[in-house]
């Protein structure tokens, strides 16, 4: 009984419970008769026939721009989860020593990949005209660490960029350094 | 036929995969959202019942739907997952009547395994994330931030990699989800996980349930305060909670599919299983606490695929193997102990697994009988082109001139007497007290001549035309009141009338308007034309339905339609309708709140104006044919909506449907006059006036297709027609479950084909089951034959290995075997060949001769064969050549050499495509349909220039339907009227599981050019609901490409075209270089295909 007192209180949270039959249950009407009481209601399909012929569909054609609004097209994050996990350890890590830190001995097997990277651009950079090479090694420059642009992601390097309008064209260390540049 | 084809649907997608239940159109409003595949229907929640208001068609197979209310928002949004890998949420803005596009994107992974147990969609209950599980091991999060947008979406690895359902749980601080899933030994469990959305990964949720039911399937959770979730086996029931609660109960068993809560403090649930029951599931608690669970029996509905509670006790069941029905929860059981009362049924055709075209009437006009439904609901259903008229009572009588209904007073609902015209008499029926129609008097009217007109006139009386006079007579006396004679020297050849108004023309061009006025007949205006009148009518459009403004005329002479203005008989407008057939009947009517003039010849052309009411304006011209005899137009209504009826030698019902006028044959063959006759005893009825016969018939739903249902109790698998023994055969099985076995049996079943009345059954082997089954005929034999042939699917066998070709003549209404032949496997396909049988048997074709033995039976003997499929599992014939659908080969073709009798490859196509239909278009194009919902062409290259080229199938047409195709059948749905250009082209019928029938027409070149440049300037104009893109849901799609679709068109987009505002139209006019109107006709005349 207890769940039919808390399905009539269900049906009166429905908003108004206009039908609240009697709700004793009915003597011999079968099992389910007496679960049956109290059916949620809000006023419709009240009136004693239920019509069946209210009309027909209007086929729906779509004349309007059905864009959505900016920033509301929906786009998956591409980096790795595994990568991704890493990143996001590592921001924490960083958090917590607040930027206090040196270049530990685990990034630097990192920086020496860029450093390679870096000779085998160098033409390129050269083109750049400014100062560039050494700066890559400096630690800490106006904005972010060298470590802090190593750990964005290749996309956040790039909105970072555009904000500097600068180019967002190359690989991420052409990316990081162009950043410095302008930082620097 | 050609490679340039239009693909178009006749008969939309009716199969039910989900629906819910939210304030979707607005706070107050109570919606039902339907998916039925690639729709969305929107029905609105009515005291009086469920109110259709939106049909909307999704550019993708829809995969999950789901409303949602975000936070700060009064009313809810409807969130759209397809199946390729797209979402969109949608908002209604009641304003504008538009649907918004909130936020959509494409949710795909470029690596991942899709999941197999289907895509699973859910809404945090607390909306702070949208949850995604669409591969194996990736749960995808779209976020949500706190002003209710969506953020970029990211997946978080789930370790468990055979998900069976995801469900969020209610009142969690932290949005938690639910998993079930199975192990790798086959052992089932659930899971709870907290999304952590910083973190962006899962932690271990607050609780697990280790082995459950093996058959748990089905996941619900529970709202707040109770919390927690019930999860749904095959044997038992279990509740489980954080706190540690778990309730299970026992079932009887059986698959639950589909759940619809009907409390929202979720203690009440209502279970669909897979036979069709109904079962209320209680959770009995006290305060916050769960002390039990109860199940009990609520009665049999459709097989239930989607249940939702709508309000006061009545539920939707959407169902895909059955018609979706509205049933009403009862409080007593009736007599045979159910609760449930259906009050409505959705027609259903889906799943259609085969079909046959049917020309009864040799007219070129098919309707298609299919082999609809599954299961218990499994039925044939006859579907046709046309309203259909059914026959209460019919009397002969001879040379009716006219009909006309009359009420017994000016505010009775119901009519009652009924006026029929002879050449030189007048009679009278009316309705006695034992609702018979029986001969009387109305001793005011003139009953020894034709009358001209009869009309139930303003206080109570009756009004009635001859060709001397206009008699005024009351209601209550039947006598006369007043008359108005026509002049010495003229009778009245024409007349129309209203309640309060008379117009008639005498010889002599003489126009003649009359009023009532105080019991009077008042001559208030009179005319003289140039040229005489033929036809006219005063018809009320405007506000006041007892007058009108307007007078619509029909001329001679100079073949013209004229609108005069009343009182004062004013030509307003001249609209000459040029060539020399004179107008025969004119009808000012409204439908849908629309104005038309409806003018119809002697050679039963018709054409339509739309009328201003005001100015009397005639606009948009349009010209069709509907027969070739001299219509009459009728207005009638049937509930609640104005039609016109148009009685001619095809007689033809024109209604309205989106503001666009539709014609609709009728099953009757030829219709002299016709009136509304609604009487209590006939409710909504037409009196009709035939050839020597007068009947009384109400009419059916006014839509294009008409659709009878024969319930069979069994699944239809197989169907064929066959003319000479004017009958149809099926195969057919039937499940049965007892107490602990499940078993099937499998029949051939004789149907007449014009009662459809069962004529004979032969039941087939235990584990044999029918395959295919054609008739046809063999060489050196005049008899007709079923042939069908069988596989027996032995269960422990992964293939059958053995299958039979049973050949049966009907005798007197009976299937009589004939022969019987055994095979080395499944006989997937037979085709009549040469006077030879063609059969396909596992990766065998095989052509069998048909050989008279010296006892003077026949018998059949093997020919030759061709090896060298995977399964060959649908063939299609055409002089020597076969094309074979493979199992996973694509198509190829084949030839017989007569000479050497053999069978030799000619051609195939090269790519892996599991077919699921084909069909030869012509001798050099075949049409194709693959398991991932594609439609594809190729082509016989026999003038290339190599032997490999020749020997490949060139792929020329490629096309997303995202319907999966069960069968294609040359034929057409509407009459074929061999003057029309539309008549000579070449149609293809196709029927999938989702209940379409469609049509595929193959189009001259430049037409195909012409519609080709149409589409894509709609696809401009026309927007994807939810911006999806129309060109990505057409082009061709499968695991191994994706290509653009080619050499097809969506008629259902270019159709669309009539269904667009005037200035879009123009606009699109303007676009392509071509006037509306020419536009106009030229979809117009396409959508008379289907």
């Amino acid at each position: 009984m207890a769940a039919e007192e808390g399905s009539g209180g269900g049906g009166g949270g429905g908003g108004g419970d206009r039908k609240s039959s009697p709700a004793p249950t009915k003597p011999g009407g079968g099992g389910a008769a007496k679960f049956l009481a109290g059916m949620p209601s809000r006023g419709n399909f009240s009136s004693g026939s239920v019509s069946s012929s209210l009309g027909g569909f209007r086929v729906y054609v779509c004349e309007h721009s059905t864009d959505p609004p900016e920033g509301q097209i929906i786009q998956t994050d591409s980096t790795n989860i595994l990568i991704r996990h890493l990143q996001l350890n590592k921001q924490k890590s960083e958090a917590k020593d607040s930027g206090s830190r040196t270049p530990g001995e685990t990034t630097r097997g990192k920086r020496s990949a860029a450093r390679s990277l870096d000779v085998n651009n160098s033409a390129k950079r050269a083109n750049l005209g400014t100062s560039s090479g050494s700066s890559v090694y400096d630690e800490t420059i106006s904005g972010f660490s060298q470590h802090t642009l190593q750990s964005f992601t290749v996309e956040r390097l790039r909105a970072l960029l555009r904000q500097s309008g600068l180019s967002t064209k190359g690989k991420k260390d052409e990316l990081i350094a162009r950043l410095r540049e302008s930082q620097g | 036929m050609s490679v340039w084809n239009y693909v178009v649907t006749a008969h939309k997608p009716t199969s039910v995969s989900h629906s819910c239940v939210g304030n979707f159109t607005s706070p107050n409003q109570l919606n039902l959202i339907i998916a039925k595949c690639t729709r969305i229907e929107i029905h609105l929640l009515t005291p009086q019942g469920l109110q259709p208001m939106l049909d909307v068609p999704i550019y993708g197979r829809i995969a999950t739907i789901e409303l949602f209310r975000p936070h700060n928002e009064t009313q809810d949004f409807l969130f759209i997952a397809t199946e390729r890998y797209k979402f969109c949420v949608l908002q209604w803005d009641a304003e504008k009547s538009e649907l918004l596009t909130r936020a959509m994107g494409d949710v795909s992974d470029r690596i991942g395994r899709p999941t197999d147990n289907g895509q699973i969609g859910i809404i945090d209950p607390d909306c702070r994330l949208i949850g995604l599980h669409l591969y194996d091991g990736l749960f995808k999060v779209i976020p949500f931030d706190n002003k209710g947008q969506l953020k970029e979406a990211f997946n978080i690895r789930l370790e468990e990699l055979q998900v069976l359902d995801i469900k969020f749980l209610h009142g969690c601080v932290k949005p938690t989800i639910v998993v079930l899933y199975q192990d790798n030994k086959d052992a089932r469990h659930v899971k709870t996980y907290e999304v952590a959305l910083k973190d962006k990964d899962f932690v271990e949720g607050p609780w697990s349930q280790n082995n459950l039911d093996n058959g748990a399937g089905l996941l619900i959770p529970v709202p707040a305060p109770l919390g927690g979730v019930i999860i749904i086996g095959e044997e038992t029931i279990v509740y489980c909670n954080a706190n540690a609660t778990f309730k299970a109960i026992p079932i009887k068993q059986s698959i639950i599919r589909a759940y619809g809560r009907v409390d929202p403090d979720g203690s009440r649930y209502l279970l669909g299983d897979n036979t069709g029951t109904l079962h209320l599931l209680v959770l009995t608690h006290e305060r916050e606490r769960v002390t039990g669970l109860k199940v009990e029996y609520l009665g049999e509905t459709s097989i239930a695929s989607s249940i939702s509670y709508l309000d006061n006790g009545v539920v939707y069941v959407g169902s895909r193997f059955g018609d979706s029905q509205l049933v009403k929860l009862n409080l007593q059981a009736d007599a045979s102990g159910s609760f449930v009362e259906v009050l409505e049924r959705y027609v259903n055709l889906g799943p259609i697994v085969d079909f046959c075209v049917v020309d009864l009437d040799r007219q070129g006009q098919g309707q298609v009988v299919t082999c609809s439904g599954a299961f218990k609901d499994g039925s044939l259903r006859v579907v046709r082109n046309g309203i259909g008229i059914n026959e209460q009572a019919s009397v002969e009588l001879q040379g009716i001139k006219g009909l006309w209904s009359l009420k017994s007073s000016f505010n009775d609902p119901y009519d009652m007497y009924l006026v029929v015209s002879f050449i030189s008499e007048t009679r009278f029926l009316a309705m006695n007290i034992e609702d018979e129609l029986e001969e009387t008097e109305i001793e005011g009217f003139d009953a020894q001549t034709q009358t001209l007109f009869c009309q139930n006139a303003i206080n109570d009386h009756l009004i009635q035309v001859t060709a001397n006079s206009v008699r005024l007579v009351s209601c209550t006396s039947r006598e006369l009141v007043d008359q108005w004679n026509a002049p010495a020297g003229f009778s009245v050849n024409v007349a129309s009338a209203n309640a309060s108004q008379v117009l008639l023309a005498t010889g002599g061009g003489h126009l003649v308007y009359l009023e009532i006025r105080d019991a009077k007949l008042v001559e208030v205006k009179h005319a003289q034309l140039e040229h005489e009148i033929s036809c006219l009518d005063l018809n009320p459009i405007g506000n006041n339905p007892q007058y009108s403004s307007l007078a619509a005329v029909g001329m001679w002479t100079d073949i013209s339609v004229r609108i005069f203005s009343l009182p004062d008989l004013e030509l307003i407008r001249k609209e000459n309708l040029g060539g020399e057939i004179v107008p025969r009947s004119v009808l000012l009517c409204t439908l849908e709140g629309v104005s038309y003039l409806l003018c119809a010849l002697g050679d039963g052309n018709l054409f339509s104006f739309l009328l201003n009411a005001c100015t009397g304006e005639l606009t948009d011209r349009k010209k069709v044919s509907l027969g070739t005899q001299p219509i009459s137009l009728r207005t009638f209504s049937s509930k609640g909506t104005t039609h016109v009826f148009a009685s001619s030698d095809r007689p033809t019902v024109i209604y309205s449907s989106n503001k666009k006028l539709l014609y609709s044959n009728v099953n009757l063959k030829e219709v002299n006059h016709m009136c509304p006759f609604n009487t209590a005893a006939f409710p909504d009825s037409l009196a009709i006036a035939k050839e020597g016969e007068l009947s009384i018939g109400t009419i059916d739903d006014i839509q294009k297709l008409h659709i009878r249902t024969i319930p069979l109790n069994e699944q239809a698998r197989r169907i064929c027609h066959q003319e000479q023994s004017r009958t149809l055969a099926f195969c057919s099985f039937k499940y049965n479950q007892t107490s602990m076995e499940e078993s099937e049996t499998h029949y051939i079943r004789l149907l007449d084909h014009q009662t459809f009345e069962f004529l004979s059954t032969y039941p087939l082997d235990q584990y044999e089951c029918g395959c295919s089954i054609i008739s046809c005929s063999f060489a050196d034999d005049n008899n007709v034959y079923y042939c069908v042939g069988t596989a027996y699917v032995i269960p422990e066998e992964n293939e059958p290995t053995k299958g039979r070709i049973l050949v049966f003549a009907v005798e007197d209404g009976r299937l009589q075997l004939i022969v019987e032949k055994e095979t080395k496997g499944a006989v997937y396909s037979l085709n009549a060949f040469n006077g030879k049988l063609l059969a396909a048997i596992n990766q065998k074709i095989q052509l069998y001769k048909w050989m008279l033995r010296d006892d003077g039976s026949h018998e059949l003997q093997s020919e030759c064969g061709h090896h060298g499929h995977i399964l060959a599992l649908y063939t299609q014939t055409r002089g020597d050549f076969i094309v074979v659908g493979d199992l996973m080969k694509s198509i190829s073709l084949l030839v017989y050499k007569h000479e050497e009798s053999a069978i030799e490859e000619r051609a195939r196509d090269y790519n892996a495509n599991w077919m699921t239909a084909v069909e030869m278009l012509d001798d050099e194009a075949y049409i194709g349909a693959e398991n991932s919902y594609n439609l594809f062409t190729v082509r016989k290259n026999s003038d290339a220039a190599t032997d490999d080229e020749r020997a490949r199938l060139e792929v020329v047409g490629e096309y997303h339907l995202g319907e999966f195709v069960n069968r294609f059948r040359h034929g057409s749905l509407v009459m074929r009227l061999p003057d029309s250009e539309i008549g000579q082209i070449p149609t293809v019928i196709f029927g999938t599981i989702n209940g379409v029938i469609g049509i595929i027409a193959s189009l001259p070149h430049d037409q195909y050019m012409f519609l080709e440049k149409l589409q894509s300037t709609l696809v401009k104009f026309i927007k994807g609901v939810g911006n999806l893109s129309h060109e990505q849901w057409r082009s061709f799609h499968n695991d191994k490409k994706t290509a653009e679709a080619r050499n097809f068109l969506d008629g259902d987009l270019i159709e669309s075209f009539l269904d667009l505002s005037r200035c879009k139209m123009e606009e699109v006019s303007k676009a392509m270089g071509v006037p509306v109107e020419e536009l106009s006709k030229r979809v117009e005349e396409l959508t008379r295909l289907h």
